[in-house]
């Protein structure tokens, strides 16, 4: 069947607005700030063969990934034939159901017309707790994925639309607070139903026929737009590496490698050489790496192309079995959003050389995260405050890096300070800018973000992740790298410890400070070519002493 | 006898609406705007309103004005320099916002620069701890250290934000004071005084919007006051604000910030007047203009309000109607995306060099232009006749995206009118399903001059029953300026448990915030009759992170019962929320008092001369396209020559001075007494 270049139009923007109005539906409905405030979640269209077709607007790069490997998992397990109206199918699990980790919950649910399957709609939703050894089920330093919570495969939840109550019992009790997330699975559920219904209704004015007609042509033309701004790169090998700090227990200095081959419309991504896995939940699964590529290749070539597999199809990516980007069992993975940044900057890094004007230096490469908890001494109720923290993004080729922005994979917002401090017993003594922390260059690096904590009138515990501690943001073409961050415990006779960038459980005495500074990103260019105005600029911004200007860019 | 006028001054045209409210007489006058001095054409084209229709200028009682000032000073930052004082280690937060980026894909796009450069963004010693205690005294002499560097700098308004000053405004009053003795000729903005709130980056962004436009908004509100007092003498002279309320000179000009979205809010206030009057009171509005089209939601005849809104790409935390906007209007662009998909706008081809049928140098197609194409548009244009139109450039800029796609013209056409339908039914879903309403409850309100042309495409799209199309589509935005009361927001954080032992002290901060209101009201002339003092709460679950107005009803009346309180909550988190429970303890976080006098006289309405005779308001037939099969011959009716109980059957075009609207063969039409449209979509 073909159709019009204008139906199909119409078709794609009726899906987007489906995928977008569940999307609404999930957040609205959820219990956890994790999903109301911060929109850890995303949902998606996806064909018979299991491929994406339409996202939501707001959709999570790295949630593509976890999106595939479900729908890969459920066609190689489940026969299409025995699927009925209604039914629910859930995993989390990375090894076993095509997940990325088990925080985030995929579920997807079959769309019928006259008894055929014609399509899935599926949502993932990030759980602020799914179990394990670590509350959040977040923390650094675990080894095992055992350790990281409830591994949840395959399963129908719903049969023909009726709940499996002892599943759903099983799966709330390995979980704290069981309340809140029982909430956030039936705003799932709804989610779901509500895309299943509008999915009817487009079925009703269209017709299996043309439906699926126009998911074909959605897909290919995609693939066809990506081509083509593949085909306009220069052809030739490209290679990068950068190594990742640590993975919070044994393992450090840990390398990704890559290579990029450009020919014609062809893109391919090879990873060999990079390091095996760590026994550190820095680990990425496969989908991952694929979703960090579409991420990058979209960022650099066309922003505005719509998500669907045609991305995915466009490149060809490969990664040594066993290693940090493609880990298998019992790789643990929590922690996998830290890797999924630096995978980007290496292949910006790479893309260098064929998109200089494109492309931009490395950010602050992380997903900083801290977690203080405690009990609140006026109430005496435990509490946790969890924030991601935004840090430098890179400088570009004609201008600046920008500087305290969430970067790559994450964008998520801060909580605001008067939040914080209604909430819980803490105070923020201040939050800014660090001087001196975005590199040097033509273009210089986005600064990184400091906020210092204390604690009011009891001993909390701090647990930090941080990468890009030790090894800094670099430059491109002569740029300077950027600051590199810390979680620093400042104690009430004034003396500074310097805490482990996967510190876990760190006792905080009353009144006493911790310092979390993210890393800053790198310079773009030589320093020698900033111009005067923006040197002047620097200096009467204060975001710079005059002591490193001194340095970088000497009597100019 | 007296008159009200009222002028809502656009882009192109400033629109005049006098009315005579004893006899409801009205007059309208349209000239080009000044947009170098905005006030230019304010009082030349009142003289030439009260010259065109005889209207003694010095029995005008009333001006309603509508202006785009502080957006247009904003969008083209030509704001003032301003000096921002924040608490000691948080002067960055202006730039670092919620340190998002705009665009999650582009490398390349970033939030706007901020307002206050890093070097006049100054720290404060100072703490107020988030139980509203004094944790750092306020250093006096450090402050007028700092005054004394701004003092002969080229800074012209000075902006405070202090933290917690929502909870305890002593530190920015004691620095407010410090600041007036040392700089008594700046502009100042005190946070606790712009928007005394909870979250610090929003109450911030709003402070520092309100400084940057003080200035030159002071200077056109000085400007316009001392102009219209020549021409008009004793008239009331009010401002319309976002929320739609009006508010006088003098407010405007300490708040500019609170008109900085009150373009599109007047039409909003214009299409509940139609409400209440049509009787159809739930409406969504549709007000489609060259650029883009407006979305909004009204319910019991009351524009829905948001407190979150962003403008120039700034968040703006004030009352502000709550409104979508979508860049498909008459001049959007059609175009072939590379991946080879027809796509309209958001490029709009303006006014210069405009749609192709315009004949002034447009080349590319665009929604007038296939609109016009397919017969839905007249030949001779707007405004009468007095612009014509050419419908063989028209065909031409349509062919040339035709060939491309390999498609019919009659296709292409009709697909651009499809798909720039399809990106209006998606914002419309956004101010109704996305809030928890069903669009099929509601009715369509079309207006803008490109309205009435899509209404009932979209209407049918959204499963909507009734499509009503005002009397005046294109002068509704001057309308609702004159049903609009004087409106201000008094708001006090409390951030308590909701419970029996607190309800005494939300009484005592309601009686505090009622104190303000009312010498508020003294202040403004407001007759005691017609004030109104509303209370609502702002609820949420405790450890929720946003809240929702409740209703409490009128200040002075005993506080509803708790259960009352609370099961009105549940209700609304229920509709915006999709669910809500009874186990969870509710905390009460803002109380406001919506204070309101009608300060112009009702209007009297005159109803239309019934008359069922269709035919001698007809002007011939067109051939329409409804699809991109064939067209149909459709009856054209020229509306000022219809009355009142007449009704058509079937697909039509109605032409008037400022717009024109198409039903389809499914529907039945009939004027209402008021001369409003009432479309019924036939299944």
């Amino acid at each position: 069947m073909s159709l019009d270049p204008i139906t199909i139009e119409i078709i794609h923007s009726s899906l987007k607005s489906i995928a977008d109005e569940s999307y609404i539906a999930l957040m609205k409905s959820a219990y956890s700030q994790n999903i109301k405030e911060r929109c850890d979640h995303s949902t998606a269209i996806v064909d018979v063969k299991g491929r994406l077709v339409a996202q939501a607007h707001n959709a999570i790069p790295i949630h593509i990934a976890s999106m595939i490997g479900l729908m890969e998992c459920l066609l190689r397990e489940r026969p299409i034939e025995d699927m009925k109206p209604g039914d629910i199918f859930v995993a989390n699990d990375p090894h076993v159901a095509g997940g990325t980790h088990l925080p985030d919950v995929n579920l997807a649910t079959p769309i019928f017309s006259g008894g055929e399957v014609i399509g899935f709609v599926c949502n993932i939703a990030h759980h602020a707790d799914i179990g394990g050894m670590a509350v959040g089920s977040m923390a650094g330093g675990m080894s095992e994925i055992y350790q990281e919570g409830l591994r949840i495969p395959l399963v129908k939840l719903f049969d023909a639309g009726k709940l499996n109550e002892d599943l759903f019992n099983l799966i709330l009790l390995n979980v704290r607070l069981p309340r809140e997330r029982k909430g956030d699975y039936n705003a799932q559920f709804a989610a779901t139903r509500l895309a299943e219904r509008r999915m009817q209704d487009l079925l009703d004015n269209y017709g299996a026929s043309q439906l699926t007609a126009a998911f074909d042509e959605i897909i290919e033309r995609t693939e066809m737009r990506m081509r083509k701004a593949v085909s306009e790169v220069p052809d030739g090998v490209y290679s990068f590496d950068d190594v990742m700090d640590n993975d919070g227990l044994k393992a450090s200095n840990i390398k990704i490698a890559l290579k990029v081959a450009i020919k014609g419309d062809q893109a391919s991504f090879d990873f060999d050489g990079t390091d095996p896995q760590v026994p550190g939940n820095i680990n990425v699964p496969f989908n991952g790496t694929q979703a960090s590529v579409c991420y990058a290749m979209k960022a650099l070539l066309d922003p505005e192309v719509p998500n669907n597999h045609g991305v995915i199809n466009s490149f060809a990516i490969t990664a040594p079995k066993g290693s940090l980007v493609n880990c298998v069992f019992p790789a643990s993975v929590a922690s996998r959003a830290h890797t999924s940044q630096r995978i980007i900057d290496v292949i910006l890094g790479a893309m260098a050389e064929p998109l200089p004007e494109k492309t931009v230096a490395a950010a602050n490469g992380a997903n900083t995260s801290a977690i203080f908890a405690g009990k609140n001494p006026d109430t005496g109720e435990g509490y946790l405050y969890f924030e991601t923290l935004g840090g430098g993004m890179g400088a570009r080729y004609a201008k600046d890096g920008k500087d305290g922005v969430q970067v790559h994979v994450t964008n998520t917002s801060n909580l605001p300070v008067e939040a914080i401090e209604m909430e819980y017993p803490l105070r923020v003594e201040s939050y800014g800018l660090v001087q001196d922390s975005g590199g040097a260059g033509r273009h210089r690096g986005g600064m990184s973000l400091e906020r210092v904590v204390r604690p009011l009138g009891h001993t909390c515990i701090f647990t930090g992740v941080g990468e890009r501690f030790e090894n800094a943001p670099w430059g491109l073409d002569g740029g300077i790298e950027g600051g590199t961050g810390s979680f620093t415990h400042i104690k009430s006779d004034g003396s500074e410890d310097l805490l482990h960038p996967k510190e876990m459980d760190k006792d905080i005495p009353a009144e006493e400070l911790v310092a979390i500074r993210t890393p800053g990103a790198g310079g773009y260019g030589s320093p020698a070519l900033r111009s005067k105005e923006a040197l002047q600029e620097d200096l009467e911004s204060g975001k710079y002493t005059a002591d490193y200007l001194q340095k970088h860019y000497g009597d100019r | 006898m007296s008159w009200c006028i009222a002028v809502d001054i656009g882009g192109t045209f400033t629109d005049f609406y006098a009315v005579e409210p004893s006899t409801g007489r009205a007059h309208v006058f349209k000239r080009p705007s000044t947009p170098h001095d905005p006030s230019e054409a304010l009082i030349d084209g009142l003289r030439e309103t009260a010259e065109t229709y005889g209207i003694p200028l010095d029995q005008v009682e009333a001006l309603a004005h509508g202006t785009t000032v502080a957006t247009n000073t904003l969008i083209q930052r030509r704001g003032a320099p301003v000096a921002l004082i924040t608490t000691e280690g948080f002067r960055d937060l202006l730039e670092i916002g919620r340190q998002i980026r705009p665009h999650v894909y582009d490398l390349q796009i970033d939030q706007p620069e901020p307002l206050v450069p890093r070097k006049w963004r100054l720290d404060q010693p100072e703490r107020i701890g988030g139980k509203g205690e004094i944790v750092r005294a306020l250093d006096k002499v450090a402050l007028r250290a700092l005054c004394q560097k701004i003092k002969g700098s080229d800074r012209q308004a000075v902006a405070v934000c202090f933290l917690f000053s929502f909870f305890n405004p002593k530190h920015e009053q004691q620095a407010a004071k410090i600041i007036e003795e040392e700089l008594p000729d700046l502009a100042k903005s005190i946070s606790c005084q712009v928007q005394p709130e909870f979250r610090e980056y929003e109450r911030l962004s709003t402070t520092v919007l309100n400084a940057y436009l003080q200035p030159a908004v002071g200077d056109y509100m000085d400007k316009l006051q001392s102009k219209a007092k020549e021409l008009v003498g004793t008239a009331r002279i009010s401002i319309c604000q976002s929320s739609g309320g009006l508010m006088s000179v003098e407010e405007a000009t300490d708040f500019p910030v609170r008109t900085a979205l009150s373009g599109p809010a007047a039409g909003a206030m214009g299409a509940s007047a139609v409400a209440k009057q049509s009787g159809l009171r739930n409406v969504i509005t549709l007000d489609m203009g060259g650029t883009s089209a407006d979305v909004a939601l009204i319910k019991d005849a009351q524009p829905a309000i948001s407190y979150n809104r962003d403008v120039a790409g700034f968040p703006v935390r004030l009352p502000s109607i709550d409104i979508n906007t979508v860049g498909a209007g008459g001049g959007s662009i059609a175009w072939i995306d590379s991946d080879g998909l027809l796509k309209v706008g958001p490029q709009s081809a303006g006014a210069v060099p405009g749609p192709a049928c315009y004949s002034k140098g447009g080349t590319e197609a665009t929604v007038s232009d296939a609109n016009l194409f397919l017969g839905r548009l007249p030949i001779g244009g707007l405004l009468g006749g007095s612009m014509a139109m050419d419908r063989d450039k028209a065909a031409k800029a349509i062919e040339k995206l035709a060939q491309e796609l390999g498609l019919s013209t009659e296709r292409t056409a009709f697909g651009i009118l499809e798909i720039v339908n399809a990106n209006m039914v998606r914002a419309l879903r956004a101010v109704s399903v996305e809030r928890g309403y069903d669009p099929r409850d509601f009715a369509l309100m079309p207006f803008g001059g490109a309205g009435a042309l899509h209404a009932t495409d979209v209407a049918v799209e959204l499963g909507m029953k009734t499509v009503l199309i005002p009397k005046h589509p294109g002068i509704l935005c001057a309308q609702g300026l004159l049903d609009a009361p004087l409106a201000k927001d008094f708001v006090a954080t409390l951030r308590l448990p909701l419970s029996e032992e607190n309800l005494g002290s939300i009484e005592e901060k309601a009686k505090a915030l009622k104190a303000s209101a009312a010498d508020w009201l003294l202040a403004n002339d407001v007759p005691e009759n017609s004030q109104s003092l509303n209370l609502t709460a702002d609820l949420r679950y405790k450890g929720q992170n946003f809240e929702l107005s409740i209703s409490l009803g009128e200040v002075d009346t005993q506080l509803p019962p708790l259960a009352e309180i609370r099961s009105r909550f549940y209700q609304a988190h229920e509709v915006a929320y999709g669910y809500s429970t009874e186990d969870d303890q509710l905390e009460v976080v803002n109380i406001r008092i919506h204070a309101k006098g009608q300060i112009l006289p009702q209007i009297a309405v005159p109803e239309l001369a019934a008359n069922a005779d269709i035919a001698a308001a007809q002007r011939g037939t067109i051939a329409i396209w409804y699809s991109h099969e064939e067209p149909t011959e459709a009856p054209i009716y020229w509306r000022d020559d219809l009355g009142a109980g007449a009704v058509i059957t079937g697909a039509a075009r109605f032409e008037q001075l400022d717009s024109t609207s198409i039903v389809p063969p499914n529907s039945r039409t009939t004027v209402d007494p008021y001369g409003n449209l009432i479309v019924e979509i036939l299944s």
